[in-house]
């Protein structure tokens, strides 16, 4: 089971407000999630059903020199797959992740989510073969902003809004 | 410049993937196809995968291929088939393609037909799958349109009745945005056409109109395409009656039509064009369904690559 444990402040001022770039430093080995969109850190972590025990720390609404406010995710121990850095990717379009290793960044990178992908994401159109089918979805981004993707199989549209993750 | 050739081997999905140009080649070949018998497709079986019951595309094909001396075999309902023991559609179609040379589908869930192609190395040609497409329905109102009016390039398109829901009209209007036809939309508002379509239409800068009062659509009408509201899609009795009686044509609002007015309906209908009207020479309707065999004879010709001969 994930504990997450959550950090919310709302000024820069507040002693709650590590600056980022401390926060990734503390880190030993593991991944940081940044700038992901205000509000969709804890949406994250449920998505990606990480190992039980994982140790995970949230920050909620804090604030970002670019971006205004943002969310930001740190995971013990733990690197993200390909796949579940896109997961991500679908939530959060323009977070960043960074692998840590020994105190060290060993690769920061923005987030994109993919042209076409396969899995990760269920159709939300009941009426689809894929259900009955029970094979994975497959889908393409129609639109980046609103994100939106299309089933290849129904051809239906389905919203960021609307994602429910395979 | 299309060829015979853009057309071997391919499946045929949704009316999307098929561009102007390949859609006027086919009309063109249903054309020299709709006389012609023999033996082109001696030897060559194709099955009909009929996972929901569709009795009228079903013999409109069966009807094509016998007519150029191929065979058909298949099933015609779900629980006949192979899914009535629980074996998927890509199990059943791995199995099958090693039987035939052509897989003709129908499937009452969306996406069906992708899926079919994908685990087939034959051609899959899709005969609907649920409210998603219906290709070859689309083929044929196309090229009635073209056969009854000589052209579809700047017609006036009238079309009335359930919008909501009807595939067929969903598909011909999108297909339509490649010809510069005018459209305009008849239906009560419960049954207007979908949002996310008239969005698609105004992305692509087709003009078209909306209207409530068929009898005002018609005077400027040279095709009216009649859709029947589907009983399945309402679960109130009185609603669904409402909805059906909201427009039936008859000869007295044909009076205010041009006299060469075009009347299509995908059938079957119900109330939605008086029987009256059948005798009408531009009612279409009926030969509509006879210009589908020409149509899925050219297809299955081409797809098959044993057009050649009678183009
Ligand atoms: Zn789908």
């Amino acid at each position: 089971m994930i504990q997450p444990q959550e950090l919310t402040t709302h000024d820069e001022e507040s002693p709650l407000m590590p600056k980022p770039t401390q926060q990734v430093a503390k880190l030993k080995q593991g991944t940081v999630l940044d700038h992901l969109r205000a509000g969709t850190g804890l949406r994250c972590l449920r998505v990606l059903k990480l190992p039980p025990g994982t140790t995970v720390l949230v920050g909620i609404n804090l604030t970002s020199k670019s971006h205004g406010k943002k969310d930001l995710v740190k995971i013990e121990r733990y690197e993200l797959s390909e796949a579940e850095a896109a997961k991500v990717a679908l939530i959060s379009p323009d977070a960043t992740i960074s692998i840590i290793r020994d105190y060290k960044v060993v690769g920061k990178h923005g987030l994109h989510p993919p042209i076409a992908f396969r899995g990760l994401l269920r159709c939300t159109n009941p009426a689809c073969i894929v259900h009955t089918e029970r094979i994975a979805g497959s889908f393409v981004v129609e639109s980046r902003d609103p994100l939106t993707v299309r089933c290849d199989y129904c051809e239906r549209s389905i919203t960021a809004d609307q994602f429910e993750f395979a | 410049m299309v060829t015979a050739r853009d057309f071997l081997g391919r499946d045929v999905l949704t009316v999307g993937e098929f561009r102007r140009d390949e859609l006027l080649f086919l009309l063109d070949a249903a054309d020299k196809f709709e006389r012609v018998t023999g033996t082109l497709l001696a030897g060559r079986v194709v099955a009909t995968l009929f996972f929901e019951p569709s009795t009228r595309t079903r013999l409109s094909f069966e009807s094509a291929v016998g007519r150029l001396g191929g065979s058909c075999i298949g099933f015609a309902e779900a629980g006949i088939s192979s899914m009535a023991k629980g074996e998927t559609v890509a199990d059943t179609v791995r199995v099958v393609q090693g039987y035939c040379d052509l897989l003709l589908l129908r499937h009452p869930k969306e996406g069906t037909a992708r899926l079919a192609a994908e685990f087939a190395d034959i051609p899959v040609v899709n005969c609907g799958d649920g409210a998603h497409q219906h290709p070859t329905q689309t083929f044929v109102d196309l090229y009635t349109i073209r056969r009854e009016c000589g052209r579809i390039d700047g017609l006036k398109i009238v079309f009335a009745g359930d919008l909501r829901y009807g595939r067929a009209v969903h598909s011909l209007v999108h297909v339509l945005t490649q010809f510069k036809a005018h459209v305009t939309l008849v239906a009560p508002d419960f049954l207007r056409l979908p949002q996310e379509q008239l969005r698609a239409l105004d992305e692509m800068g087709v003009e078209y109109r909306e209207m409530e009062d068929l009898e005002a659509a018609v005077p400027e009408a040279d095709v009216l395409y009649m859709t029947r509201v589907q009983q399945e899609r309402f679960t109130d009795p009185h609603e669904y009656l409402k909805f059906r009686d909201a427009y039936t044509l008859d000869l007295k609002i044909l009076r205010r039509a041009k006299p060469e007015i075009v009347i299509l309906h995908p059938l079957p209908r119900v109330t939605e064009i008086a029987t009256e009207v059948d005798n009408h020479p531009h009612a279409a309707y009926f030969r509509q369904a006879h210009y589908g065999v020409a149509v899925r004879k050219a297809l299955i010709a081409l797809l098959l690559g044993h057009a050649e001969k009678v183009l």
